[in-house]
């Protein structure tokens, strides 16, 4: 059939046109990169002055820097939390929009108004909600809330591409062979779904670990990574700022890789069992 | 089978499913939102909200040329970004779906597609400069290869510069549902159209677009939303040459002057709801879902 | 050090006498009783400094905390994020330093805790400049824009107005200082300069720069226009609604005329702008000057026969401090003026409050360079340890008194702030 079939011109074509696009999207990941081992005397653009791995290490070195381990942990942390928050609250919410409900539409829209408001102001509003409620405002819980407004609507749209290629057959399929709902979801749906579920917590996380504006009133008394880099964009003109860049990426990069090998190593060891 | 869609279980289920969603929603957008459609009404002098009704924030905005102009402005830059997102998107889709072969390999590409996004965003802006500027790696590279004498000045620092990021932040977003969208297209249908004839072009104008219209519809809300609310990227690319109108709000709010960004909030939130369920009646994407 | 430990302990007698806990604890005598319980209970005290990230800064949190034995966390948020935390979110703060122009907003919130000048050991000693509002010579200083002395006194501690004189009632405690002027690349441009009104000059038609935030930018700006003789302002930190008119509209037509290249908002947008060339005059503070220096590019920090824009920043306390939090702050706030923090920032470029404070922490070479405008005699150093000038440089501008002695307006917020932004927005995006 169409196997064997050789690849027409149009492929190479496309894959050139593909690649040009991703060196395009690498292009400044590049730029961080490699002027992060810019020379000692250096500056924040090109000629290289050398290279070195110096500004690595007068980020971990000197003082100048604020308080950026703290700001990485605490964005690393909301991350994750957003990826599962995201992740759960998104599918459910996903599902429910295949069927008709009151407010579907309200809601629809709500969300994505909440991707238009600008950062700063529902911040503001949401710290004043807190504030009404009495609750104290910190990154991990009015933060949090901030960060979710932004990532929610993504998820929920995400979902909605996802499930518009989610063919129902399969749930139906498993329904008439006597599965309850809940059994439906858990080995039909959700482990057919499971590259979209993917997409939505990779977006859940890397939303959120580079939000700013929601941020900056909710986060209470401690900055996370976003505020603590752009407050060194006030004072700092060295390449330091590239190796931080290089590193954070570094490491968020590590966060997901060991989240999805984990993942992947869940589900080999599902579908051993499932052999057996 | 039954031509249900994807019946079964009672009518509360969905409420059930979108009860997180929905309260999180109403309580965490719905009240400030509301809070801030009642914001606009009030008065300040810069420090206290006094709660006194008054129309002169909106009055304010809309005689002012400022603000069409602002509103021209993004829109403007929305829909340069919309059309070239399409094109690439759609492009790169294509190529992921129909040409690349093992469903692995299509991931990981999607994959290498999101890398550069988890670099900090704040520096991933500072790093244009090396990139576009008067001295920077493309020129030199254009200069050295002889395609021009003098560094390209719109590279940087102006509208160019603005949607240049605006399509290199924003295309991944019209990428993943595009992709999803044409994923879901039985290959046999377009068998079926090769063995009766059509060309290529024809296939693709009525087979594949016309499948992959939900995706656009959703890459296209993304873009078009992102790209309204946004204030950092046109400020940063522009050399603070143009204006966005979130970057003039962001003015109004650095100075404490919130009712009168309250109502330039209400009015982008309003165009932007426009914008939307234009796209919306286009392609009605909740019916394609129920399907 | 000595200077520091005497006033610490004064402030602990002070401090004794007004708690009940002091039971005929003589001063600072070390008893076992009153300071030890205090000197124990403080030991616990952990208070939050937040501020722009130019004085908050952890090292000097750091050994704050060593020096005074409780914990000062830090906290970097710039002036335009913080404002709208003071006014809404009083509670996640406690000292908060603040840039004057912006006190002189927020104040009026009512959230701050009004400071008694008393117990701040070294008021007296603060220079002349903030504290009273006058020159080097008894002079009064210009009064244009937002002096710190004008935001420096209040009547009454409810007050949300300010006193027109001094009184024994403060808003904050002097801190920070420096003047600030256009930074140019002398290698391109290839004459002196003098004079606010080369930002205009069609010589250099698309190789200009301003700084993109509304309140510093137009005072720039009508520093250039008065100096080509266009308009004299009567307060050019608090322009009329027609000063403000002809200021913008001139700006915008020299904008369509190409006359500048960008407008830059953080602060390496300007050291990227003047070290590539781009741009050979523009709106700068000090730290770019140093960091394009530092790249071997030659850049100078050029007074103008004009004058120079100033600014300061103030620490203030908020009102729901109490207790041992308030004494505490009190001590960090005594303790900034005592030197260390002085000199910390003196090696930024920033002048202390309390210069002759400093001075104890800085070496002769560099209290001969920062403030002496004397040429170095080693190399200066920033608080880091990078180099910042070559032995043999002096500092642009020359010493304080050249500096500081000629100001023209300081930073400020107008009274037509929501009308000057509104046409600094028409500006931006014409």
């Amino acid at each position: 059939m169409a196997q064997a079939q050789k690849r027409g011109p149009g492929f190479y074509l496309l894959a050139a046109f593909f690649t040009l696009f991703v060196i395009f999207l690498y292009g400044p990941m590049l730029m961080i990169f490699v002027l992060s081992f810019q020379g000692t005397t250096g500056g924040l653009t090109f000629p290289m002055r050398g290279v070195s791995v110096h500004w690595f290490g007068d980020l971990l070195t000197s003082t100048r820097y604020g308080d950026l381990g703290g700001g990485l942990t605490r964005s690393i942390l909301l991350g994750l939390l957003a990826l599962v928050l995201t992740t759960v609250i998104s599918l459910f919410a996903g599902l429910a929009f295949r069927r008709r409900f009151v407010g579907a539409g309200p809601l629809f829209y709500l969300s994505i108004i909440s991707l238009v408001v600008p950062g700063i102001l529902l911040g503001l509003g949401i710290s004043q909600m807190f504030q009404i409620l009495g609750l104290r405002l910190s990154w991990l819980t009015s933060g949090l809330v901030a960060h979710l407004t932004w990532t929610l609507p993504f998820g929920l749209l995400i979902m909605f591409a996802v499930l518009n290629r989610f063919d129902t057959s399969w749930e139906e399929a498993a329904r008439d062979a006597g599965a309850r709902a809940w059994a439906t979801l858990r080995l039909v749906t959700i482990p057919i779904l499971f590259p979209g579920l993917i997409a939505v917590a990779l977006f859940g996380f890397t939303l959120s670990y580079d939000e700013m504006p929601r941020t900056l009133l909710t986060v209470g008394g401690r900055n996370t990574l976003p505020i603590e880099i752009s407050n060194m964009t006030m004072t700092v003109t060295t390449p330091a700022l590239y190796a931080i860049g290089t590193l954070t990426s570094a490491l968020s990069f590590a966060v997901i890789a060991i989240s999805f090998i984990g993942i992947a190593v869940i589900q080999k060891r599902r579908e051993r069992r499932a052999e057996d | 089978m039954s031509g249900r869609s994807s019946g079964g279980g009672s009518r509360l289920v969905p409420y059930l499913q979108v009860a997180p969603l929905a309260l999180f929603t109403i309580a965490f957008v719905g009240i400030p939102i509301a809070t801030l459609f009642a914001l606009s009404f009030w008065q300040t002098d810069g420090i206290s909200i006094y709660r006194e009704f008054t129309l002169e924030n909106y009055r304010e905005m809309f005689t002012s040329g400022l603000t069409y102009r602002l509103f021209y402005t993004t829109i403007k830059f929305a829909l340069i970004t919309l059309a070239a997102t399409t094109v690439i998107g759609f492009t790169c889709s294509y190529f992921l779906v129909f040409h690349v072969r093992s469903l692995k390999m299509q991931i990981a590409l999607l994959l290498v597609c999101t890398i550069p996004f988890w670099t900090s965003n704040v520096i991933r802006m500072i790093s244009w400069i090396p990139f576009l500027g008067r001295e920077g790696l493309f020129n030199r590279v254009i200069i050295s290869l002889g395609l021009t004498r003098e560094p390209l000045d719109f590279l940087l620092y102006s509208e160019f510069a603005v949607v240049l990021t605006y399509i290199h932040l924003y295309t991944l977003f019209m990428i993943v549902p595009i992709f999803n969208s044409m994923a879901k297209i039985n290959p046999n249908v377009i068998e079926a159209a090769r063995d009766a004839g059509a060309s290529g072009w024809q296939i693709l104008t009525t087979i594949i677009i016309p499948l992959s219209r939900t995706g656009i519809a959703l890459g296209a809300i993304f873009v078009v939303t992102l790209v309204m609310g946004d204030f950092f990227v046109a400020r940063v690319m522009s050399g603070g040459q143009a204006a966005s109108v979130v970057s003039a709000m962001k003015n109004q709010i650095d100075n404490l002057f919130y009712p009168q960004a309250a109502a330039m909030a209400i009015l982008l939130i309003v165009v932007v709801a426009l914008l939307v369920s234009a796209i919306l009646r286009v392609v009605d994407i909740r019916s394609e879902l129920a399907k | 050090m000595t200077a520091k430990k005497k006033s610490s302990g004064i402030s602990r007698r002070k401090f004794l006498k007004s708690t009940a806990a002091a039971t005929g604890a003589a001063a600072g005598s070390g008893v076992l009783g009153a300071p030890m319980i205090w000197a124990q209970n403080i030991r616990d005290l952990t208070i939050s400094w937040t501020g722009p990230s130019f004085s908050v800064i952890s090292d000097i949190a750091e050994k704050a905390s060593e020096d005074l034995g409780f914990r000062i966390t830090t906290q970097v948020m710039e002036s335009v994020n913080l404002m709208p935390r003071i006014v809404n979110q009083p509670e996640t703060l406690e000292i908060v330093d603040m840039e004057y122009w912006a006190l002189a907003k927020v104040w009026r919130s009512g959230n701050y805790q009004a400071i008694d000048p008393r117990r701040i050991d070294n008021w007296d000693k603060i220079t002349p400049v903030l504290k009273d509002g006058k020159n080097f010579d008894g002079t009064d200083m210009t009064r244009q824009g937002i002096l710190p002395y004008k935001v420096l006194y209040v009547d009454s501690p409810d007050a949300t107005d300010f006193a027109s004189g001094a009184t024994d009632i403060a808003t904050s405690v002097p801190l920070i200082f420096n003047a600030d002027t256009l930074g140019i690349r002398p290698d391109l441009i290839g004459r002196p300069i003098e004079s606010y009104a080369e930002l205009f000059n069609p010589e250099f038609k698309g190789k200009v720069a301003l700084v993109n935030v509304p309140g510093t930018g137009i005072l720039d700006a009508a520093n250039a226009f008065e100096a080509l003789g266009e308009i004299t302002y009567a307060d050019k930190g608090n322009m009329t609604r027609d000063e403000i008119d002809f200021t913008i509209n001139r700006l915008i037509e020299l904008k369509r005329d190409g006359q500048f290249r960008a407008f830059w908002v953080s602060f390496d947008e300007s050291v990227n702008l003047m070290a590539s060339g781009e741009v050979v005059i523009q709106s700068m503070w000090a730290p770019a000057v140093t960091a394009v220096k530092a790249r071997g590019i030659p850049c100078v920090y050029q007074g103008m026969k004009e004058g120079y824009r100033a600014w300061g920043d103030g620490t203030g306390i908020m009102k729901h401090l109490d207790g041992l939090k308030l004494d505490a702050a009190y001590e960090f706030m005594n303790w900034q003026l005592s030197g260390w923090h002085g000199a910390f920032i003196g090696r930024q470029g920033y002048y202390s409050s309390i210069p002759e404070n400093a001075h104890e922490f800085m070496t002769d070479n560099e209290w001969g360079y920062w403030y002496e405008g004397q040429p170095a005699t080693e190399d200066i150093l920033d608080p880091y340890g990078t180099v910042m000038d070559q032995a043999g440089a002096s500092r642009d501008g020359g010493s304080f008194q050249d500096r500081i002695g000629n100001i023209s307006v300081w930073n400020t917020v107008m009274d037509e702030e929501r009308y000057m932004v509104q046409r600094w927005n028409e500006f931006i995006s014409a």
